[in-house]
């Protein structure tokens, strides 16, 4: 008995230690970051590279929002996300609503087209996209980026949200219904509040997307004159930008704040955001 | 589908039917604007032969032919690369992830935060990641090889060499391993702990219950992962953001299927050959999915299914 307790506390200091020692790799590139993002423009320079600044420069983070470029990157990123956290979740749950509780013709064919664009690889439609929003006078504003996700902001959220919302017990939508309430109604004071776990989890993703997406914003704000976000500027700073490495503790003070909402994001909602996984991977 | 047509009674379908349609608008004009249309048009500009967006030559398979003849070593060797990395990464990422997992699926005192800070790298947008890793990964001026060269070792070329480029990405992706961590984490939650308790009932140790519960149990996730990542990975364009020579990397040996289409066709404005490139991936990515789900015998969905 006392040797498997002994035991059983050798395995426990060893998981400890394995998981101290695994904490320490995966942490050093963003703890390395933050250190990057703290040292003079000469400390970055250094033909022996440093692990930490002399004396910690907190002012290359006033410096990054002093460039004109970062703040007006951040402002656009800021008005693209807040947008789409609004639509994408209310979009996505009126369409959910009309898969999960309503009957209606045609449901089962849309429900299979919409499955059916989750597998279509992004790549086919983007260089036409490129030609339609080049028509409609799109090309180098942020219309891509907001106006086609008040059309439900992707199959997949619709996806989880209908899954979810088949999972509401029929009785209190009936009983709502022989009460004489309209769909919407139905829709507006029933479903939604039951739905605030999965819609947490819709709102986060969303926010993750967007903020950190560079590709979209490559493809459709190309030319120099067009407003970027904070992920296009920093991606045009770091591949253009290889001869200033003088610069290279600003684009780090850049990576450091695009790091940390989404960071702080997953701290915080980490069950909602776990248990959305589970959602979509499990059922699906 | 006669006797539908001969009873169809259009005012009847609406009034039975507007409601659902009414609620599912924004998806159905969605589709038909952002989705349908541009596959269609994909289509027509792949048969448009030095198409730029305004003008274009001649009608017919230029495009495809051009993939296939003075351009096929180019098309081939972002094939193969992009082959060559989903292959190594989706089950790499699935087996590392897997062990991760393991480790934290324990009782102890603070093992949620080691899950939280096992997850924190995942968070880093691919901009940022990129970014930082080309710097880390710098031959000459780059942390890892000050931190191999403190242990001994002689610095490693990492992407500034054909050779190790593709190596350096896959020990990058190691940083990631926390997303799938997550999700074998919510599979493990999903098993019924009493399938374990017969298990050991019937005498099997940690192994069996692994093998003949765990591993059964959560193939439906594995599927649907490996589904999903596949189509991703198939598409992934990260080096964009680390590759040296433009994303391609040093004698294209990092260049991907991705970032071909999008060099060509937006970079080049070669939207005709672009497209036929897109149609193409599209075909190739339609084969492997229908293979898979037509191998998918392994997936196990419980008693009822």
């Amino acid at each position: 008995m006392r040797s498997s307790k002994r035991s059983r506390l050798a395995l426990s200091v060893l998981l400890y230690a394995i998981m101290g020692l695994l904490t320490v790799i995966l942490l050093f590139p963003f703890c390395y970051m933050i250190s990057k993002s703290l040292m003079t423009s000469s400390e970055v320079i250094q033909p022996v590279p440093l692990f930490f600044p002399s004396v910690p420069q907190f002012s290359n983070y006033l410096e990054l929002f002093s460039t004109g470029r970062y703040l007006s990157g951040f402002l656009n990123t800021l008005l693209i996300v807040v947008c789409n956290m609004i639509f994408v979740p209310l979009s996505a749950s009126l369409i959910a609503f009309s898969f999960a509780k309503l009957q209606w013709r045609g449901r089962g064919f849309m429900f299979a087209i919409m499955l059916g664009t989750m597998m279509l690889p992004g790549a086919v439609t983007q260089v036409p996209l490129y030609s339609l929003y080049f028509t409609f006078g799109w090309i180098d504003t942020l219309y891509p980026f907001i106006i086609p996700n008040l059309f439900g902001g992707g199959a997949v959220y619709i996806f989880l949200l209908t899954q979810f919302m088949r999972g509401i017990p029929r009785d209190m939508d009936s009983a709502a219904k022989i009460d004489g309430a309209s769909a919407l109604r139905r829709f507006l004071s029933i479903c939604l509040p039951l739905c605030k776990a999965v819609l947490v989890y819709v709102v986060v993703n969303v926010f993750l997307a967007y903020w950190g997406d560079y590709f979209g914003p490559l493809m459709y704000m190309h030319s120099s004159e067009a407003p970027k976000t904070f992920a296009l500027v920093l991606f045009e700073n770091s591949t253009e930008g290889d001869a200033a490495m003088d610069r290279a503790n600003i684009r780090m003070a850049g990576g450091v704040f695009m790091s940390v909402f989404p960071a702080l994001l997953f701290a915080i909602f980490q069950k909602q955001l776990i248990d959305g996984v589970m959602v979509g991977s499990v059922k699906g | 589908m006669k006797t539908f047509f001969k009873n169809f009674n259009a005012r009847k379908f609406f009034r039975d039917n507007y409601t659902g349609w009414l609620f599912n608008l924004p998806l159905t004009v969605g589709i038909v604007v952002f989705t349908l249309i541009p596959v269609l048009f994909s289509l027509i500009y792949s048969f448009m032969w030095r198409y730029n967006g305004f003008t274009f030559e001649a009608w017919g398979v230029h495009n495809y032919a051009l993939m296939f003849t003075a351009d096929w070593g180019e098309v081939s060797r972002t094939f193969l690369n992009t082959v060559i990395y989903s292959v190594v990464s989706i089950p790499l990422s699935l087996v590392t992830s897997y062990f991760l997992a393991l480790l934290v699926n324990t009782s102890l005192k603070g093992v949620k935060v080691f899950r939280v800070l096992f997850y924190l790298p995942v968070t880093i947008p691919a901009v940022v990641s990129g970014l930082l890793w080309k710097d880390m990964f710098g031959q000459t001026y780059g942390i890892f090889n000050r931190i191999l060269g403190l242990v001994g070792i002689a610095p490693f070329p990492f992407f500034a060499e054909a050779g190790t480029s593709m190596v350096s990405v896959f020990i990058m992706n190691l940083w990631t391993v926390g997303g799938g961590m997550i999700l074998w984490l919510s599979a493990f939650k999903n098993i019924d702990k009493q399938y374990y308790e017969a298990v050991q009932i019937e005498g099997g140790g940690r192994l069996a219950g692994f093998w003949y519960i765990t591993i059964p149990m959560s193939t439906p996730m594995i599927f649907y992962n490996v589904i999903m990542s596949t189509i991703g990975t198939l598409q992934y364009n990260g080096p964009l953001t680390y590759a040296p020579n433009g994303g391609r990397g040093w004698d294209n040996s990092l260049y991907m299927y991705a970032v071909k289409i999008y060099q060509e066709a937006i970079e080049s404005g070669m939207i005709g050959y672009g497209s036929a490139l897109a149609w193409c991936f599209l075909i190739v990515i339609g084969m492997i999915t229908v293979v898979l789900f037509a191998t998918s015998k392994w997936v196990f969905y419980g008693e009822e299914a």
